[in-house]
């Protein structure tokens, strides 16, 4: 089953809508409570301070996820760096999926956006997994240029999930920017599931995408992390990550 | 290191015990019962630290005033502080490695000798550290001072002290409310200062040698024998008061086995290479008497007559940006020495409270800003570097200490990644010269330093005789 983390900033009052953890029932859950300190201050200070608080407000978002029938857990980390953390659990724990909240109700209809460089098999077998039985309709979304290998690409994504019962509408873009499409189409749905993107100068500048739809849309996104990065850090052993990532 | 520890520390007269938990280390985080503790340091960043702390001093404040006691061989006086230095970064290195937690030296020393020495070294480190941190301060108001000049405005030597109080209250401010990330800025600091030093150096290097420009004056290597040359050393220690402050973020450091003893190891040999050649370089423009005369900021007219007024606007803005860069790494130590013996109940629980507003230890950089505004507005250069070096050289030689007592008994929980090579000639070499440097220096500083650990003793004997810290992780 996969995996889901779900980062909260646990002492800053953010909260978790009643939507999402609805929606990650059928998944496992791992909510991942982090506190940003700044340099000045040692991690561990911290912890003395505000353990306690943080781990009562963590076991109450847990038992919302289902700490009570097993299906989800959570950590509690002190750090500098929060992208570290998330990365770090999240390798730890095997979570396929991390999660960006955002406020949601009861959830009807999904957008799952396609990218070429994304692993889009994945994407569609997570989506399936998440919805399972439910009556939860999915719109398959595809930015590109290329309008013929577009369609053909989401008519291979449609079929699984279709055979399996679910409402599936496709969506093709070949507007420009693609980004600015994919919030437009994000303002129609509850809630968003795409794939977590290689870095590049345009993530440097602009920021991930993912959080970008996050904070121009009011729903949760799902990001699919990659799998290259997994798989480096399988072979390189959990020790080698120090250097590419020095501050 | 997750074995049973004693089950009590004892407690202090306010009945609070030492806060110990179990922890697990891994090379990405600490683990504790309920949380974990992100390590996000890398090499680089440890280097940033150890050289940034250091180069200040080294560099920018003392050419001139160690020219002035030792002549042409205050280089030898600068390379035996680095070979002092690295005999305890090595010790240091792997107590480091066996127990990668914040508070560096005094954490070894508190867990490898006892309660005593460790109260004793770490409220003298606090101290320490505030010595060192007014006199960078007091370095920054000259070369403050000195960048008026160079732009046409000249205010005079009366507000060397004014402009280091009021940026030393500034740091202090800043480090309350600044939640920015200045970890990064301080990389870049220290980068721009390398690229600003290898330049200038290589340049001045190649003109002392006589291979462009001018030949140089040559005057006699020590002109004033021997015994300057080591009073010198014991003088300019405080250059390379830094690499142990890699220590004190040695819990946050990932890949604390590698990269702990190559930021305190690195460090040091990167710093001592660049001080020699300024000497070297420095000595070479100007005879000892006119260096004297130039005093603290002498590398500016050594920059004038290699570079011309180019050369002096490169080492005063270079000036400026080590100075800060030293003072502000400073209070920063400053802060978490003063958390880990509070965290030791050696002080009040209070003194490592975090603000709910900032998130950052406002008490103890209250702590640390306070006595550094007192003394830096007594401007006594010499005097603050000595008392900073003393109290530092104490910990430096107990650190040797601990060393040679941990690994005569070897407890269970002691792992070092990192083993010292050349032991036990390195730590004992180690401890017998910070010892020695003590002994040259004035006598004023000895006893000030003297009496800032005889204090700090009776703070123990009063406030936490009943804690018992050794072997205690």
């Amino acid at each position: 089953m996969t995996r889901t983390l779900v980062p909260v900033a646990i002492l800053e009052g953010e909260s978790v809508p009643a939507g999402l953890a609805e929606l990650l029932e059928p998944t496992d859950v791992t909510v991942l409570g982090y506190h940003v300190l700044p340099e000045q201050t040692p991690p561990d200070q911290a912890r003395l301070q505000y353990e306690d608080r943080a781990t009562d407000a963590l076991e109450d978002l847990a038992r919302e996820f289902g700490a009570e029938e097993g299906t989800a857990d959570y950590r509690l980390v002190f750090t500098h760096d929060a992208e570290q953390t998330i990365e770090r659990v999240a390798a730890d724990t095997g979570a396929g999926v991390y999660a960006i909240t955002g406020a949601t109700g009861p959830i009807d209809r999904l957008l799952v956006t396609l990218t070429s460089d994304v692993a889009v098999e994945r994407i569609v077998s997570f989506v399936a997994e998440l919805i399972g039985d439910r009556e939860i309709g999915v719109t398959l979304f595809l930015a590109t240029d290329d309008e013929s290998a577009g369609r053909e690409l989401l008519e291979t994504a449609a079929g699984p999930l279709s055979e399996r019962g679910i409402d599936v509408r496709t969506q093709l873009s070949l507007e420009e920017p693609p980004l600015e499409a994919l919030i437009d189409a994000a303002a129609d749905h509850d809630a968003v599931v795409m794939g977590e993107q290689a870095p590049s100068l345009r993530t440097l500048v602009f920021g991930e995408a993912a959080e970008r739809v996050a904070a121009e849309s009011f729903g949760p996104v799902l990001v699919v992390r990659r799998l290259e990065g997994e798989d480096e850090r399988e072979a390189a052993g959990s020790s080698s990550l120090s250097d590419g990532r020095d501050e | 290191m997750g074995d049973a520890s004693p089950p009590t520390g004892g407690t202090n007269v306010e009945g609070e015990t030492p806060r110990i938990e179990p922890t697990v280390e891994t090379e990405e985080a600490t683990i504790t019962d309920e949380a974990e503790l992100e390590r996000t340091l890398g090499l680089s960043g440890g280097l940033a630290i150890g050289i940034g702390t250091m180069i200040g001093a080294g560099i920018f404040v003392f050419p001139g005033l160690a020219a002035g006691n030792a002549g042409p061989a205050a280089a030898a006086s600068f390379a035996i502080g680095a070979v002092v230095a690295l005999l305890v970064a090595l010790p240091t290195s792997e107590l480091a490695t066996a127990m990668p937690k914040s508070g560096g030296g005094y954490y070894f020393i508190s867990r490898g000798l006892g309660t005593l020495a460790g109260t004793v070294v770490g409220l003298s480190l606090w101290f320490g550290l505030v010595f060192a941190t007014a006199f960078y301060l007091v370095g920054f108001g000259y070369y403050a001072v000195d960048t008026l000049a160079e732009l046409g405005i000249t205010v005079g030597e009366g507000l060397v002290i004014p402009t280091a109080l009021l940026f030393g209250a500034g740091f202090t401010v800043l480090n309350v409310t600044g939640t920015e990330n200045a970890a990064k800025l301080q990389n870049g600091v220290v980068a721009l200062l390398l690229s600003i030093l290898v330049a200038f150096l290589a340049y001045g290097g190649l003109d002392a040698a006589g291979l462009i420009g001018d030949p140089a004056a040559p005057e006699q290597f020590a002109p004033f024998g021997a015994v300057p040359v080591f009073s010198t050393a014991a003088l300019v220690f405080t250059s390379y008061l830094g690499f142990a402050q890699v220590a004190t973020v040695a819990g946050e450091m990932k890949s604390p086995g590698r990269n702990l003893p190559l930021a305190m190891v690195g460090s040091v040999v990167i710093v001592g290479v660049l001080y020699v050649v300024t000497v070297f370089v420095a000595t070479s423009a100007f005879g000892s008497d006119r260096l004297t005369e130039l005093g603290e900021t002498a590398m500016v007219e050594v920059g004038r007559h290699y570079l011309g007024t180019a050369g002096a606007v490169a080492i005063v803005f270079g000036g400026l940006l080590a100075t800060m860069s030293s003072a502000n790494a400073s209070v920063l130590s400053t802060s978490r020495a003063i958390y880990a013996v509070s965290r030791d109940a050696l002080l009040p629980a209070g003194a490592s409270r975090i603000n709910l507003r900032y998130g950052t230890p406002h008490v103890a950089l209250g702590l640390a800003g306070g006595p550094i505004l007192v003394l830096t507005a007594t401007g006594r250069v010499e005097l603050l570097a000595e008392v900073a070096s003393f109290l530092h050289l104490i910990m430096y030689g107990l650190i040797c200490v601990a060393l040679l007592a941990l690994r005569r008994d070897e407890p269970d929980w002691y792992d070092p990644e990192f083993r010292v090579p050349g032991y036990p000639a390195v730590p004992v070499l180690g401890a017998i010269c910070s010892f020695a440097l003590i002994g040259f220096m004035q006598r004023a500083s000895q006893l000030v330093g003297v009496g800032i650990m005889l204090l700090t003793a009776g703070w123990y004997f009063y406030y936490a005789g009943d804690v018992e810290l050794r072997g205690n992780l």
